[in-house]
């Protein structure tokens, strides 16, 4: 993403998504159906709004009995992905603190998932990828991948663009093990990913080469300063006053 | 009917009436209306017409002449819609009336006055504005404060909102974001209060377990966007900025829309939205609604400066939220310069105090951003950084070991966070669960989201000062350097990658939310393979702003100069005089004598 006019308005959103980010009918509860349906939808067909998944936890936020767990864990799944852009910590911020849970018979998953869900986050943040696919991957965040990232279509790629987006910008070439680490592949599967890339791979030595990209082109510059005619206007008519008086 | 109910309660009293909170008594009467036949009651009442006056008459005598005259005047300005007197009497008048007679109390209650203003229940909606906000900021508001003073507001809005058609009242700009700012302000201080449980009697207990709509956020918002649709500024606004005529914009907005009155109260409430989101912690919504102001100071809209200022603040602030820090800077130094040349103008404000104090709130966000987001900025701004923050500044720049002075300014330079919800007062079992196992505070809870941030990239600045000393290094060889794992070292190297790329707004792009991928640092690298390649930008001495600045200043001292009266010329001719008659002067005059003696000549 590298305008924020397609974050904040997804051409994907549909009019009456839209009316509802944009008006004042997202305060209204009973909407919140609606906006939970596309949520639903952008989980199965690889899409995202963040917006409209900030307006669900508005309203859930100003009316707590709407408050539906499940939403909650996959708008923050879904927000996971969106780095290195701040969306999970923005949705984390409009969860205010639950009151005890008042059913003991429905138990809320969320306060045992978003620990594990803080700790991904973190760790994709810090382009600790490794280490991530590792606690992705661990017992801990089993009922995690069981209950909820496995209904999420191209989850586990859409934390590889999270990663491609970081290689891309940081490396001309890059070691085949190393981007396999990154991106939890190897072998054919690392080959045929970085094929579908349009990355090129040295066969001898295994080394990819990442295509040249505004970010991974550096150049030292020396930056002259430029006089614009508008900054002198004032100097300028103050001189033409002066001399008028004169 | 409620002058004659009041006046059958109050014939149960003595008539010292002016210590009685009449407020609560009227509420708790109005409960038990309930009269048995028409005749005893008509005497009564004119009886009680009677004492009430006489009660009424005590408590006005109370009220020093001073403040009698100045409300009367005060009421008659605002009848004949007289703005200049309006403005002297709001912001001099009760100011200084404040100052002699209720530094330490309550002004007097609005029912007390109201024979001085003829009953007029617009000016003393008006009034009780004035009253609770000199409650608020003076004295401690108990709950009746805070209950009446909603109440209040809601009727000030209802009266703006739901009259039959646009009213035919003026106010100031001034008084009238005040009206705004201080709603907001009894909102989330309200929040506030009500977040602390432990502190409550059982008499305020009971009452909030029953005033769930007090202070509601959804009647917040309901009164704002109803501000807002009614003035229909968002469409004003698109207007102006399409360039269409007068006419065609009187069509688009509609009734009220031309009338002063509505037209700003819609753009402060939307300025009021931005500020409440962002006390609820949404950063992106709060953007959002103002999408279509555009931020210059050109605007007729910045001509209420306190207004202009919790604006940029505000929208800086949300930029941080969002890790857009470049745009947090450009943000700041703008208002932060604006304020800095409206200093001379605003010593004498009523608010000059309050300004600054955001303004130096807005030092230390400044610093925060320049810290993460390091680069070349304004000399003024960073300068008086340095003065106040300096410390704190050199810490943050210093990475994991910075985190306290973050913590530190950030509490300090935040706004006043708060919950959308009350703690279960209706429920004593949730209260006491809730009273048992508090909740983080909101701002602590915003401040933990922020430090991680600022931990992910806790190691760039280690990072950078090495890099800056290299224009090409082996990887293994700097983390040896660092004392680090190579593959640790690798992936904070992309960590630094993305902290020196940030999304910012490009020049008159519309909308606080569009944005653009742009570098932020002068020190670039790439990896190839295990080779760190490193460039530095670098920038050219800067000669012409020096320049342009010192022939500006050279300027106005010029003028200065050439405005100055000339001496008055008897005076030293006088001296010169004296001087040249006592030729035994003491050298130390001779210069004056020589110049008054050119004087005298000419």
């Amino acid at each position: 993403m590298l305008t924020a006019s397609a974050w904040a308005t997804p051409p994907t959103r549909t009019e009456l998504i839209e009316s509802l980010v944009s008006g004042v009918d997202r305060y209204n509860p009973s909407n919140v159906g609606i906006l939970e349906d596309y949520l639903y939808h952008q989980i199965r067909s690889e899409e995202y709004d963040c917006l409209a998944n900030l307006a669900i936890l508005k309203l859930y936020q100003f009316n707590p009995d709407l408050y539906n767990p499940d939403v909650v864990i996959n708008i923050l799944i879904k927000a996971l992905t969106a780095l290195p852009f701040p969306d999970f910590n923005l949705c984390i911020s409009l969860l205010d603190e639950r009151p005890p849970n008042a059913n003991p018979d429905e138990p809320d998953p969320l306060p045992t998932l978003l620990p594990i869900l803080s700790s991904l986050h973190n760790l994709l943040q810090s382009c600790r990828f490794p280490a991530f696919w590792t606690l992705y991957r661990s017992d801990k965040a089993e009922s995690l991948r069981d209950n909820y990232t496995v209904e999420c279509v191209g989850f586990e790629d859409a934390v590889r663009n999270v990663v491609v987006h970081a290689v891309k910008a940081a490396f001309q070439r890059i070691g085949g093990e190393r981007l396999g680490s990154y991106l939890n592949l190897s072998g054919d599967d690392l080959t045929a990913y970085v094929a579908k890339l349009g990355w090129s791979v040295n066969d001898a030595t295994g080394v990819v080469t990442v295509p040249p990209n505004p970010d991974n082109q550096i150049e030292s510059t020396v930056v002259q300063e430029n006089i614009q005619l508008p900054q002198l206007v004032k100097v300028i008519a103050h001189a033409q006053v002066a001399t008028v008086q004169v | 009917m409620t002058q004659q109910r009041k006046a059958l309660w109050e014939s149960d009293l003595d008539e010292d009436l002016h210590d009685v909170d009449l407020n609560l008594a009227i509420g708790s009467y109005g409960q038990n209306g309930l009269y048995d036949d028409a005749q005893p009651r008509i005497d009564e009442a004119t009886l009680i017409a009677v004492q009430q006056q006489v009660a009424q008459q005590a408590a006005l005598a109370q009220v020093p002449d001073p403040v009698k005259r100045f409300i009367v005047h005060f009421h008659q300005a605002v009848l004949d819609n007289n703005l200049p007197e309006i403005t002297v009497a709001y912001e001099s008048g009760w100011n200084r009336l404040t100052e002699k007679f209720y530094a330490k109390t309550e002004w007097p209650e609005a029912e007390i006055i109201a024979p001085l203003v003829n009953d007029d229940q617009i000016f003393l909606i008006l009034y009780r504005e004035l009253y609770y906000r000199h409650v608020y900021s003076r004295l401690q508001p108990d709950i009746d404060d805070r209950f009446h003073s909603y109440e209040n507001s809601c009727e000030l809005f209802n009266y703006l909102l739901n009259s039959d058609g646009p009213v035919p009242l003026e106010l100031p700009e001034q008084w009238l974001w005040d009206i705004i700012d201080e709603f907001i302000y009894q909102f989330q201080n309200f929040c506030v209060w009500r977040s602390k449980v432990k502190s409550k009697t059982e008499e305020e207990l009971i009452l909030l377990a029953d005033a769930s709509q007090i202070w509601s956020s959804y009647s917040v918002l309901n009164v704002l966007y109803s501000l807002i649709q009614k003035s229909k500024i968002n469409e004003y606004i698109i207007a102006q900025q399409e360039g269409k005529s007068q006419e065609e914009i009187a069509d688009i907005v509609g009734e009220y829309g031309p009338k002063p009155l509505y037209r700003m109260l819609g753009y402060f409430s939307i300025i009021g939205l931005l500020r409440v989101h962002s006390l609820l912690g949404d950063f992106t919504l709060a953007l959002k609604v103002m999408e279509n102001v555009e931020l210059n100071q050109k605007s007729p809209f910045t001509r209420v400066t306190a207004c202009h200022v919790t604006t940029y603040y505000y929208v800086g602030f949300c930029y941080i939220m969002l890790r857009r820090y470049p745009d947090a800077i450009r943000t700041f130094v703008s208002i932060l310069n604006f304020i800095l040349r409206m200093r001379q103008y605003h010593t004498r404000s009523y608010q000059y105090d309050q300004i600054n104090k955001t303004a130096d709130r807005m030092y230390a966000l400044f610093a925060i951003c320049n810290a993460l987001s390091p680069s070349r900025v304004d000399d003024n701004i960073s300068s008086t950084v340095k003065e106040r923050y300096g410390e704190q500044f050199a810490k943050m720049s210093r990475g994991e070991e910075g985190i306290p002075a973050f913590e530190e300014l950030f509490l300090y330079a935040c706004p006043k966070f708060m919950s959308a919800n009350p703690p279960p007062y209706e429920d004593p079992d949730l209260l006491q669960a809730y009273i048992d196992d508090p909740p983080v505070e909101p701002a602590q809870r915003h401040l933990a989201l922020f430090l991680a941030d600022v931990r992910a990239q806790a190691p760039v600045p280690t990072l950078r000062s090495f890099l800056k000393l290299y224009t090409s290094l082996d990887a293994k060889k700097l983390s040896n350097f660092l004392d680090a794992d190579e593959e640790e070292m690798v992936q904070q190297l992309m960590v630094m990658k993305q902290a020196s790329r940030s999304i910012s707004r490009v020049e008159h792009e519309k909308g606080f939310l569009r944005g653009q991928m742009i570098s932020t640092s002068d020190l670039d690298f790439v990896i190839d393979e295990n080779m760190v390649n490193i460039a530095e930008s670098t920038v050219g001495r800067r000669y012409a702003g020096w320049f342009i600045r010192n022939t500006e200043h050279a300027q106005r001292v010029y003028d200065t100069l050439h405005n100055s009266p000339l001496p008055i010329p008897p005076k030293p001719a006088t001296q010169a005089k004296t001087d040249t008659q006592a030729p035994a002067a003491p050298p130390k005059t001779g210069q004056k004598v020589a110049w008054g003696s050119v004087k005298t000549a000419a």
